[in-house]
């Protein structure tokens, strides 16, 4: 009985934090009944993790913006534009690959801080900057490839990016057909995991700070395990982890690192929950704006190189509507619009609820009209949500 | 907490002026805080007394005037150098992050670091949760846990954590500013108390009210600021009836003791 008042109890005082995953458990599985299986099927979850991958690095990256409450409308055409420098940086100035990546992030770090040195030095709205910048970026992009129309880019281990899986060992009788390095890695996130949260609960009950009881901890241990095994086990049994899953998990887990457990991670949020407060205690607003504009930029960066690795192209219209993708994704993943509050795994999670919806309804045949709908009617609930679990001040 | 020369004052503020385009919110005012004095801060709104404690606490730059900290010139470019000196301010609005728990506010600006990496540092949560959860004891303040979010506390609890926070880092002087407003009664009381705790504790204090039976209860002496200009600097005696009497004379302007042409 306690057992289940304890169940009750974490699910109520954390409902804005299991909401998004209750929500992206409940579409893939009204999905996968919908769809007959299909969408759960290796082959597509794999799909589905790449598409996620450029917009869940925006999300990521918006994540932050919104905590500090501005916005960045930028960032689809930064992403589109960048990736046609890039293209172009391979093609016409002959490039190598391991100098056009670091170059075109270094090149979102310079788009971000544009749209900063707006926001924080000159006092402008950071919507009606970052508008500049998506009409500006818009125009950048038609500019470069006017002449050449869509570029085909030729470098394979650039495609490679949005395309290829991680290698596998060589056969060794057992497991034939299935990715043993994914099994492997997936193995090894849940024993760290695992072996992470007892140290932590042992250090927490130590100090006498109150904990999960004993049968929730186990429950939400084995959900996990389960939850990491199960994603592994399917994408093992296709063709693995792919380069573009490899790429979000390293961003998400850096990311939240920094935001969790860093100095100015906290900072951000300091500025997020009231920045005149974080002002009086000796925290540069501006300081931080920077830096969250500038780490936006190189996300949109990221996202550009992801998006034209996985059409082998740079395209005319790369990046469109992506910023309002990532908008949506964040809101959905739990990010509030009054600021300070929002977390990155969150947005991941809010980003693949998306791409699911996408995915899912094109499986199905939907026509795109009534799937613009859906995806209005998932966003607005998410922030309901979010407002009315504020207000009851859980 | 050094002891320097009893006599020195801890602060001294010499003809401070500020003005806000054309509105002269102080017009030369000096102060003085003495060792281990409640010093209480009274005034009509728009009087000036926030600028002026906010003049001390670095957050404005004065047009002119000195400000001596235990004798010696100091320079407050901003709220860090104060901090540096020993100055802590609670605000007037708490200046509290709600989205944070109570020991990331404690300590916000000045996070224990664990591990540095280049720009990153690695928090050191369970030291700083320990220093709080220590410090909310020493000074008897009951707040259930040091992770509770601050938008989940009441006004008082928020005040107790604002207060908290300003006596962290072992402050020779702690401003307050208008700490028992929006307060219910019992709330009142516990600040209060806080206060003279933190005399007990040997802190400088300077209190800003509206409440003048809290001035009358805690502080030691009193200065009145009418129109930007300090008009009365006495100390704190007398039954509170007369105290009362003779602040509002002051306040209203109806006495003066630092103008020539005393009012009528
Ligand atoms: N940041 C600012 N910008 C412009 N004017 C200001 C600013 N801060 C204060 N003032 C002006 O300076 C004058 C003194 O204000 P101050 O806040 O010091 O008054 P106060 O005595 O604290 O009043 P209250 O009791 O209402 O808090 C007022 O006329 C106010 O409008
Ligand atoms: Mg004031």
């Amino acid at each position: 009985m306690s057992f289940i008042n304890d169940a009750r109890k974490m699910l109520r005082e954390n409902i804005r934090e299991y909401g998004m995953f209750i929500a992206l458990f409940i579409i893939m599985a009204v999905f996968a009944i919908t769809t007959d299986g299909l969408f759960i099927s290796s082959r597509n979850l794999v799909n589905l993790v790449n598409q996620t991958g450029y917009i869940a690095v925006l999300a990521v990256g918006m994540t932050l913006v919104i905590v500090i409450r501005h916005i960045d409308l930028s960032v689809g055409f930064l992403a589109g534009f960048l990736g046609a420098v890039a293209a172009i940086a391979m093609v016409s100035w002959h490039l190598p690959v391991w100098v056009v990546i670091p170059m075109t992030l270094v090149f979102g770090i310079l788009g971000g801080l544009i749209s900063s040195f707006l926001v924080a030095q000159l006092g402008i709205p950071a919507f009606v900057a970052t508008l500049a910048g998506w009409l500006g970026y818009r125009g950048g992009l038609q500019l470069v490839t006017i002449s050449t129309g869509t570029i085909v880019i030729p470098d394979e281990a650039f495609n490679a990016i949005g395309n290829a899986f991680i290698p596998d060992i060589p056969d060794i009788g057992i497991l034939s057909g299935i990715h043993k390095v994914t099994l492997f890695l997936g193995l090894l996130a849940i024993i760290s995991f695992t072996s992470g949260e007892i140290i932590s609960r042992r250090k927490m009950q130590k100090n006498h700070f109150e904990v999960l009881s004993t049968g929730m901890f186990t429950l939400k241990l084995v959900f996990v395990s389960v939850l990491i095994g199960g994603i592994a086990w399917i994408l093992a049994g296709y063709q693995g982890l792919s380069w573009t899953a490899v790429v979000v998990l390293i961003v998400v887990i850096v990311y939240d690192f920094i935001t969790t457990k860093t100095v100015l991670g906290r900072h951000i949020y300091a500025v997020g929950g009231n920045p005149e407060a974080a002002e009086l205690s000796g925290i540069s607003v501006k300081k931080i704006t920077h830096v969250v504009f500038g780490s936006m930029g190189m996300l949109s960066a990221l996202s550009g190189i992801l998006y034209a690795a996985r059409l082998r192209s740079a395209t005319t219209v790369a990046g469109t509507l992506f910023e309002l993708d990532a908008i949506a994704a964040a809101f959905v993943g739990g990010v509030s619009a009054a600021g300070g509050v929002g977390k990155v795994m969150g947005s991941l999670i809010g980003a693949l609820v998306m791409t699911s919806l996408t995915s899912g309804m094109n499986l199905m045949g939907i026509d795109i009209s009534y799937q613009y709908i859906v995806r209005a009617t998932v966003l607005a609930t998410a922030v309901i949500f979010d407002v009315t679990t504020r207000k009851t001040g859980k | 907490m050094k002891q320097a020369a009893e006599n020195t004052p801890v602060v001294e503020m010499r003809n401070i002026k500020k003005s806000f385009g054309a509105v002269q919110a102080l017009c030369g005012v000096d102060l003085v805080l003495h060792h281990n004095e409640v010093l209480g801060l009274v005034g009509d709104n728009a009087a000036g007394k926030s600028t002026l404690m906010k003049v001390l606490s670095g957050a404005y730059i004065p047009d002119g005037g000195d400000i001596f900290i235990e004798g010696e010139k100091a320079h407050l470019s901003n709220p860090l150098d104060a901090r540096r000196l020993g100055i802590e301010m609670v605000y007037q609005d708490y200046a509290l992050a709600n989205n944070l728990d109570v020991a990331a506010n404690v300590f916000m600006g000045r996070e224990v670091v664990r591990i540095k990496l280049g720009p990153i540092g690695v928090m050191d949560y369970r030291h700083m949760e320990q220093e709080t959860q220590s410090l909310l004891s020493r000074l008897k303040i009951d707040i259930p846990s040091v992770r509770q979010k601050v938008e989940r506390l009441s006004g008082g609890q928020r005040q107790a954590v604002a207060i908290a926070r300003a006596t962290a880092f072992d402050a020779k002087v702690i401003i307050m500013d208008e700490p028992t407003a929006a307060l219910s009664v019992s709330a009142i009381d516990k600040v209060l108390e806080l206060v003279r705790e933190l005399k007990a504790q040997g802190s400088s204090i300077i209190v800003i009210s509206h409440r003048l039976e809290d001035i009358y209860q805690v502080s030691d002496r009193m200065i009145v600021l009418r129109q930007g200009r300090k008009v009365s600097d006495t100390s704190v005696e007398g039954d509170i009836h007369e105290f009362r009497e003779r602040v509002v004379a002051y306040m209203i302007g109806a006495r003066d003791d630092f103008t020539e042409k005393t009012v009528a």
